[in-house]
């Protein structure tokens, strides 16, 4: 259901995509202006979390959420969703890992990201050819894949002891930058041209905004589903190097609830449910605002389930606010007359 | 409109006896499928066919198939649970933390009443604060995950041992007719009589169909809506009374998976994401389809982990099906 096509004419689509504008750039300020609440009031009341050590590992336990949900964002953008990115993540962290102990680095990562996006496209071709609903196809994909890393490992975890120069990805700085973030950066960059300066961009958002004007309008929804569900893959497959590097000792019960994360700092960050626009900014700060909280809270003592509980009421929040969202732009269209 | 019958009135005039197969098989394909494999696996395996074995499918079904019943009406309301997971673990937990001071009785009832007001929960956040089922039962999942590890300080395990109560799970009528597998007999025919013969049934479908139809009906949909998950949470509930008095334990992760397995099951049973129609007696053989193929795959000794992969293809391919099948009938 879409409200543009209700009244389907220029100045109604013109209003909508200023009132959805302004909705943007509030989120974006509102969830940039929690972050330093949390980060002021963190570093007061729980000494040692500014410290150069503890913000640093704050910064890439956030720009390893924030790569798959910039990949999410796109994929939310366009009216989609991919519950698989948690085991796409740990599948492509044990590749990594695996490969490793026979090829050097540059190849063993190649193959880790063209294993993310095998897997994404599988989920592509399914949603977009057999047109079956994205959520509950990449749901059943979260246990294959999930399924297929256990296989790989046996159960067992996998060591990398062979080019520990690997580690540099997690724990190298360039320019007292952690490599992480100059990773997480350059992904946002890239996915920031292609969400607003290319058509491929445009296309999904177009999609996500309103299907069957889309469709008319003769965009390639198939190729472009595909190619949005694929670039969803090579970011959690992006994910699932940087988590390996992190921890150098990987299993296949890594990274369950990953797809919550992703979701969660998406939305937190002002990508509307009802799709047709993307906030990558606001992902960026709302990957950064878990993180805190969660190095907050870890730094506090607080017992780890608690942090469960906080990432599942911080989405419901961001939900409900979504809601909100969606009833002011909707407001906000129906008062200015067409 | 069912698609068989559409099926049968487009070739009327010519009745010949494979359209009659085919059409039988479109429209009961998952029990052709159950009755053709458990012939199959029979014959192939001689351990399949022994009556140890048969009972342990029928018990293994009944997890599965109690919380399927209710998920066959959500999913016919047009919405989705995927916190039974996490229901389940924490109605597990309630069970064994007050089964020794309550009695069994009560905590059953305590437990269900639990479940129902989880459910009831989901409802009030899906319908009121306007947020897409799957997303919102997802991150309850998680919450109610992290309450249940809360309780226990982790992933501890808690023993459930009330000899009464541990009957309930490892019983079984004329010995050989476990006591769950009759309690989801009876929770089969209750969720058939609600969907099939009752008013409530009669909205939950017109809801299903078209939300806005529904509305402009007059219909209380949210009301509707949350009743249909508050069904839900109790049925898991009922699983969970059984799978800790079965397992005689409890953990917040006793459950994991179980909402993947469950929405499996009524989507291959040929209940129609879509909303709007469904099949009781279709979920009620997926059950035991899954409880079957995990079996075997345990006879076979393939490794456990392969369960991963079957269920995802599964729920895929029974996707898939349902596609092509409406794709055929329309072409």
């Amino acid at each position: 259901m879409n409200h543009s096509a209700e009244s389907p004419n220029f100045r109604s689509i013109f209003s909508l995509s200023n009132a959805t504008r302004f909705v943007q750039i509030a989120e974006s300020l509102g969830v940039f202006a929690l972050l330093m609440i949390v980060v002021i009031g963190a570093s007061i009341i729980a000494p040692g979390f500014f410290t150069y050590t503890n913000l640093t590992n704050t910064l890439i336990a956030a720009s390893i959420t924030a790569v798959t949900g910039l990949g999410m964002t796109f994929a939310i953008a366009m009216g989609g969703f991919d519950l698989s990115v948690g085991s796409v993540q740990v599948l492509t962290a044990i590749v990594v890992a695996d490969l490793l102990s026979a090829i050097d680095p540059p190849l063993a990562i190649l193959g880790a990201l063209l294993t993310g996006l095998a897997v994404g496209l599988v989920n592509g071709v399914l949603i977009s050819k057999l047109r079956l609903p994205a959520f509950v196809v990449t749901f059943g994909m979260m246990s294959i894949v999930r399924g297929v890393a256990l296989l790989i490992t046996q159960g067992q975890s996998v060591m990398i002891t062979k080019h520990v120069e690997f580690g540099l990805l997690n724990n190298g700085k360039i320019l007292g930058l952690p490599v992480p973030f100059i990773i997480m950066t350059m992904v946002f960059l890239a996915l920031s041209v292609l969400l607003k300066h290319s058509p491929f961009g445009r296309h999904a958002c177009a999609i996500g905004g309103n299907r069957a004007a889309a469709t008319v309008s003769g965009i390639n929804i198939d190729r472009t589903t595909i190619a949005v569900f694929g670039l969803v893959g090579v970011t959690a497959a992006i994910s699932g190097v940087m988590l390996s590097s992190q921890l150098m000792i990987v299993d296949a019960t890594l990274g369950t609830g990953f797809e919550l994360q992703a979701i969660t700092v998406s939305v937190l960050g002002g990508t509307s449910l009802s799709g047709g626009h993307g906030n990558l900014v606001g992902t960026v700060f709302a990957a950064l605002l878990l993180a805190t909280i969660a190095s907050a809270l870890n730094i506090l003592k607080v017992i780890s389930f608690y942090q469960y509980l906080a990432l599942g009421v911080l989405l419901i929040f961001a939900l409900a606010i979504d809601t909100g969202r969606r009833a002011f732009i909707a407001k906000s269209l129906a008062a200015r007359p067409g | 409109m069912d698609l068989s019958e559409a099926a049968n009135r487009k070739i009327n005039g010519q009745p010949s006896y494979t359209i009659f197969v085919l059409s039988f098989l479109t429209r009961y394909y998952i029990q052709s499928l159950l009755v053709i494999s458990v012939v199959i696996l029979a014959a192939v395996n001689p351990y399949f066919g022994t009556v140890g074995n048969l009972q342990n499918i029928l018990l293994q079904a009944s997890f599965a198939g109690i919380g399927a019943a209710g998920m066959t009406l959500l999913i016919v309301s047009g919405a989705f649970d995927l916190s039974v997971a996490g229901l389940l673990g924490l109605c597990g937990v309630l069970i064994s933390e007050f089964l020794p001071s309550l009695g069994v009785v009560l905590t059953v009832v305590t437990a269900l009443v639990f479940g129902v007001l989880l459910g009831l929960l989901n409802g009030l956040v899906v319908t009121k604060l306007r947020i897409p089922a799957f997303i919102a039962t997802l991150g309850m999942m998680n919450i109610y995950l992290a309450l249940a590890f809360i309780w226990t300080q982790g992933s501890r395990v808690i023993a459930v041992s009330d000899p009464n109560f541990n009957t309930l799970g490892t019983g079984a009528l004329f010995g050989f007719l476990p006591i769950p597998f009759l309690v989801m007999i009876a929770t089969y025919l209750v969720c058939y009589g609600v969907l099939n013969r009752s008013v409530y049934g009669r909205c939950l479908r017109a809801v299903g169909s078209s939300e806005i139809a529904a509305r402009t009906a007059g219909l209380p949909v949210d009301l509707i809506r949350i009743l249909a998950f508050a069904i839900v949470g109790g049925c898991t509930a009922l699983a969970g009374v059984f799978l800790s008095a079965e397992l005689s334990s409890a953990s917040a992760i006793m459950a994991t998976g179980y909402e993947l397995t469950v929405i499996a099951v009524v989507v291959i049973g040929g209940t129609s994401l879509k909303g709007g129609e469904g099949t009781l007696f279709g979920s009620f053989a997926g059950a035991l389809f899954f409880a079957v193929i995990s079996s075997a795959l345990n006879i076979l000794n393939v490794a456990a982990y392969w369960q991963y992969v079957v269920t995802g293809v599964f729920l895929i391919s029974a996707l898939g099906v349902q596609a092509l099948r409406s794709y055929i009938l329309v072409e």
